[in-house]
């Protein structure tokens, strides 16, 4: 019996695989073609052009101030939204509710936010911002509730049996168990809005994605290159801060 | 004095944890409860203390009722008891004293205890506590580096800085190897007679309870079946509260 649900379960999966092949047209000779084209690509990009260095700067920074407030924005929204989505703390139906609509606007990405906030408010990081924000508080949300459902209760009953009041045993029983959490979380998802941040330019949301897609679109592989090593720096960089400070939190 | 008035405890839906229960507890006694798992040694403490709620019967702290104070009265009712937890119930990740703090909670004004400040004076009384307990060295250290056994005598001095009149054990020692179970016991029976706190424990072991209890509470099914002098635990009434040689 088990063997037979085994073989029925490759069966399936490799179908699965050999039509989304077949309906996506895979192919290997038309790689193999296209690979003159891509060595052409990447000879054109080199050497990079380095006078344009101050706008790849720019548009970094504002990469990274759109994932700082983004991601500072959404820490600080989610809060609520956690304990509303956590079961231990919030009625049933609330929980339900909450939790539901989480899961549903998070199956929008950051990207697809961008295209309705820059047709609402106007090109510019601003529609970036909101974009990140929008994404991130169901995001962390999310992360939150669950780390408020895996609670120690201990702690929590040590305070109450020590006659503290309500905000005394949230400040002293909860909170020591979440913060560094919480903080962990945030960190996390401001390392994945760098990158999220970084395309948003490609639909008129501002930071370094602008420039990608200008310089490409004018052929311009040389100053292409610059901003995309900038990009790379940009992020290796907030990686490795990033997880070092999430290493010493837990 | 704690008394006791026709307690009685039900877990939804019919599990029944206590039966009826009444007790007179004077001040300065060593209690031991006694019973099997299951006999509602840990409601009858947690109904004591009011971290659970009867389901029917009263409480009295010092002529007081718990079970009909609300709020602010509650709390302080609440603080005149300290409790030690069978798994210690330490923050982990915050050191020895500010766990031993959370004992001064209801002492210290409420606003500034948020912002994690306490007075000075609640702060030596913390650390002559630790002295007390032979931990003043591991201060400040985090709480979950600690053995077990030092854990749970940090969790003894944060009842002790609440400055109880009586302190409630569940279990103390279950989670402690046996040679341990000793220091934690001899540092309750210390402060039960230097201090004059009432001091009530739950323990599964016979011996441990007929060596410390000035009074035995032998409890099977959430009924009191012996309720007297260690002197006075007879083969019969050990049978009786373990049941049938299953004990």
């Amino acid at each position: 019996m088990r063997t037979v649900s085994r073989w029925t379960g490759v069966a399936v999966v490799l179908a699965l695989f050999l039509w989304s092949a077949w309906e996506t047209e895979l192919s290997l000779s038309r790689m193999v073609e296209g690979l003159p084209f891509m060595a052409d690509f990447l000879q054109r990009m080199f050497p990079p052009d380095f006078s344009v260095l101050g706008n790849a700067g720019r548009g970094a920074l504002q990469t990274l101030q759109i994932a700082v407030v983004g991601t500072a924005v959404a820490a600080v929204a989610a809060l609520p939204l956690g304990f509303l989505a956590a079961r231990n703390v919030a009625p049933a139906w609330l929980f339900y509710g909450v939790r539901s609509l989480l899961n549903a606007l998070r199956a929008i990405d950051t990207l697809v936010y961008a295209l309705f906030f820059v047709a609402a408010v106007g090109l510019g990081p601003f529609p970036g911002v909101l974009a990140v924000v929008a994404y991130t508080t169901m995001i962390l949300a999310k992360l939150y509730s669950e780390a408020i459902e895996a609670i120690d209760p201990g702690p929590v009953e040590a305070a109450t049996a020590a006659g503290a009041t309500r905000l005394q045993v949230l400040r002293f029983g909860v909170v020591p168990q979440l913060l560094p959490l919480f903080i962990s979380f945030t960190l996390y998802r401001f390392e994945t809005n760098i990158r999220a941040a970084a395309i948003l330019g490609f639909v008129g949301a501002g930071g370094i994605g602008f420039y990608i897609q200008t310089y490409l679109r004018m052929l311009n592989y040389p100053a292409a290159s610059t901003v995309l090593l900038i990009l790379i720096a940009l992020v290796m960089a907030v990686d490795f801060t990033s997880s070092r400070i999430r290493q010493r939190l837990i | 004095m704690i008394e006791v008035r026709g307690l009685t405890k039900v877990y939804p839906p019919s599990t029944v944890a206590l039966r009826d229960v009444s007790l007179k507890i004077p001040d300065g006694q060593f209690v031991t409860v006694i019973g099997p798992s299951g006999a509602g040694k840990s409601s009858l403490l947690r109904c004591v203390n009011g971290l659970v709620a009867p389901t029917a019967g009263e409480i009295l702290i010092d002529g007081e009722s718990l079970t009909a104070a609300r709020g602010e009265a509650r709390r302080r009712l609440v603080a005149r008891i300290g409790f030690v937890f069978q798994q210690f119930n330490l923050i982990k990740r915050l050191s020895v004293l500010d766990n031993v703090l959370v004992g001064r909670l209801s002492h210290v004004p409420e606003l500034r205890s948020l912002v994690g400040s306490f007075p000075r004076r609640d702060r030596v009384l913390a650390d002559a506590v630790l002295a007390r307990v032979g931990l003043a060295e591991l201060a400040h250290r985090r709480a979950d580096t600690l053995s077990g056994g030092q854990q749970q005598r940090v969790a003894i001095a944060r009842a002790l800085v609440q400055e109880p009149r009586t302190i409630l054990a569940d279990e103390p020692m279950a989670s402690l190897d046996p040679a341990l179970s000793r220091t934690v016991m001899d540092l309750l029976r210390r402060i039960n007679e230097e201090d004059g706190i009432t001091v009530i424990t739950t323990l599964h072991v016979m011996d441990l309870a007929l060596e410390y209890g000035q009074r035995v509470i032998g409890l099977r099914d959430g009924r009191v079946v012996y309720d007297g002098g260690a002197a006075g635990v007879t083969d019969e009434i050990v049978d009786a509260i373990f049941g049938g040689g299953a004990g």
